[in-house]
């Protein structure tokens, strides 16, 4: 009997991705379609690129591109800068959400309440809103066209989503370990030192969050950053590059191809880690 | 996502709820202690970094913001041009707000109602136990979020252009257009590729966040729908979504506002073009405040506040509707 039925369980099993199989294959297509023609792109000649249509398959193999968009129009730079602002803004983001979140979960304080708050209050203000003000804040603390300024900007509005992760991730510890760690005599550094490394998950989402937000980031650089190229990050670069270079997409594709590889593989690495971590850090 | 938002009396509640007895006033909160001596700097330090930018780049602007509305500055010299209200009379009174703000608000809502479903039922395919290379398939989904999305713009303008981009190439091999076809020259098509190219470059975030919620629904329930020999549809009309339901809500709020901010894409695919018929919100402010000279703090910020205050009307709405239709569900039992 038994066999029976995991015989039909089997053959269900094989049915239902005989099915699922072939859509998923083909949207998948769809779906990387740009990525692969932008690889492809990066390998064609000019000649090539305009007569090739919708081809995936490059004229020829033509490194020129690559060595064109790194050296000539600056890639590298904005390349350097993009990484720069998504890791310094990272670090910032997580060690200022980390504190005061752990700081509102644990402790009772005047004007905890408020400030709580006040920080679910503003969670869902638009950048664009308040870039303004933002922009005259750098330009009077002599910021403006610096890389310092941008990451201040980067870091400075986000950050009352990541806050309120750590605040229900640190509510949920189980108040004897405070009261154990007391008892070993440990002080308030002391125990934040030992709790910390309990929050990996929620660690792991902001970072992944964040990272990821500031490396798409386009509206602060595009401002923070007007009529400065060196101090751009990819998303503004390539604009202006598009501007400058207008014929030049085998370049640009290059250039992109560059950019986009390095994140890829991030992902490729992180990705078990990401999905859990979120998992855990939403678990109500 | 539950615990975003924890109530800040709600351990305090259950809390109390276990033990009566602790339930003394001097006690209001077991879990939170208060604290003393030299504990009082080290809680000082720990809530300054996040305090002082707060305070400076959301607090302060929000406030300004307020304050810059109601002058007439183009952002040198000081701000002494008081304009009152004049700023909201021009605005109300400008087409292209109104442009803006439409266009937004059919971004916003498109977006939403097309990529929540159909990312929730990629993440429920991609965590079924039978599917092989689930692996793969969450990287191809998740793959157009590693490019800028004002990259992700660039990328398309190419694919789209009349004359030799590959969507044209396709559509003539097929023999359905004979010559090239502009989809930037209308705008409502132009609205339409913002609109997919968005979904396609923000999908993958939405599937995983689809796929932490599916990962919070207990295995033993669907192992018991199983014995009672439950279909699959109904476990999932039955068991999932009643039990994502509460995280629905935030991933359906996450959604529309961020639908709201959208920027870099109208930058680099429209321009705000054809004309200005593609205009969203951010780029409206953007133009007045740092595109074009003179520049126009006070307008923009006026623009900013007007829009702020729509898109707050409009969530919050959302959340009563969301929360009335719960309770009305609870009332008839459905």
């Amino acid at each position: 009997m038994t066999t029976t039925t995991q015989a039909t369980r089997r053959s269900n099993t094989v049915r239902a991705n005989l099915i699922a199989l072939p859509i998923l294959l083909v949207v998948g297509l769809v779906w990387v379609y740009p990525f692969l023609w932008t690889i492809s792109a990066a390998f064609k000649t000019q000649a090539g690129m305009f007569t090739s249509g919708s081809s995936l398959v490059p004229d020829q193999l033509n490194f020129d591109n690559f060595v064109r968009a790194w050296v000539n129009a600056g890639f590298s730079g904005y390349f350097f800068n993009t990484v720069l602002y998504s890791v310094v803004s990272t670090f910032i983001e997580l060690v200022k959400a980390a504190l005061c979140g752990y700081v509102l979960a644990r402790y009772e304080f005047p004007g905890r309440t408020l400030l709580y708050r006040m920080i679910v209050g503003t969670l869902f203000i638009p950048v664009a809103s308040i870039i303004v003000p933002q922009f005259v804040l750098i330009e009077n603390l002599g910021l403006l066209n610096t890389r310092a300024g941008v990451i201040l900007a980067m870091s400075g509005g986000a950050g009352a989503l990541y806050v309120l992760l750590f605040v229900g991730f640190f509510s949920s510890v189980p108040t004897d370990l405070f009261e154990a760690a007391k008892l070993d005599g440990a002080g308030f550094l002391k125990t934040f030192g030992l709790i910390l490394p309990l929050a990996k998950p929620v660690i792991a989402v902001v970072v992944i969050f964040q990272f990821i937000s500031s490396w798409n980031e386009f509206n602060i650089p595009l401002v923070f950053t007007l009529g400065q190229p060196e101090l751009q990050n990819l998303a503004v670069g390539m604009m202006s590059f598009q501007g400058e270079y207008a014929t030049d997409w085998t370049g640009f594709a290059a250039g992109m191809t560059i950019s986009f590889l390095p994140m890829l593989m991030i992902f490729l690495f992180f990705q078990n880690y990401f999905t859990r971590g979120l998992a855990g850090a939403t678990k109500g | 996502m539950t615990t975003i938002a924890p109530a800040p009396g709600r351990e305090r509640v259950t809390e109390s709820d276990r033990s009566p007895a602790q339930r003394a006033p001097e006690r209001v909160d077991h879990s939170r202690e208060r604290v003393r001596g030299l504990d009082r700097v080290w809680l000082l330090v720990f809530l300054a970094p996040f305090l002082l930018l707060y305070l400076g780049f959301t607090i302060w602007p929000l406030i300004a913001t307020i304050y810059y509305s109601f002058f007439d500055w183009s952002g040198i010299g000081p701000i002494e041009n008081f304009a009152g209200v004049d700023n909201y009379g021009s605005i109300l009174a400008d087409p292209l707000f109104w442009v803006s703000v439409v266009n937004t608000l059919i971004f916003a809502l498109l977006t939403t109602v097309i990529k929540l479903p159909i990312s929730l039922v990629a993440a429920i395919l991609l965590t079924r136990k039978w599917l092989r290379g689930k692996r793969f398939f969450r990287t191809v989904f998740f793959a157009p979020l590693i490019i800028p999305v004002a990259m992700a713009g660039l990328i398309f303008t190419y694919l789209l252009n009349p004359s030799n981009g590959a969507l044209n190439a396709i559509l003539r091999d097929l023999g359905l257009v004979d010559e090239g076809f502009d989809v930037f020259a209308n705008r409502w098509s132009a609205l339409l590729v913002l609109v997919l190219v968005s979904i396609w470059q923000i999908f993958g975030q939405y599937m995983i966040y689809w796929m932490a919620a599916l990962q919070n629904v207990p295995e033993e329930l669907y192992e018991a729908a199983a014995i009672d020999g439950a279909s699959e549809w109904k476990k999932l009309t039955r068991i999932t979504l009643p039990i994502i339901k509460p995280v629905a809500v935030i991933i359906t709020l996450l959604g529309l506002v961020n639908a709201m901010h959208v920027f870099g894409l109208v930058v680099t695919l429209t321009a705000g073009g054809p004309g200005t018929s593609t205009y969203v919100v951010s780029y409206f402010i953007y133009q007045n405040a740092f595109g074009r000279v003179p520049f126009d703090y006070g307008y923009a910020s006026a623009a900013a506040l007007l829009f702020s205050v729509i898109a707050f009307v409009l969530v919050s709405a959302q959340g009563l509707a969301v929360r009335r239709a719960q309770r009305l569900r609870k009332e008839y039992g459905v």
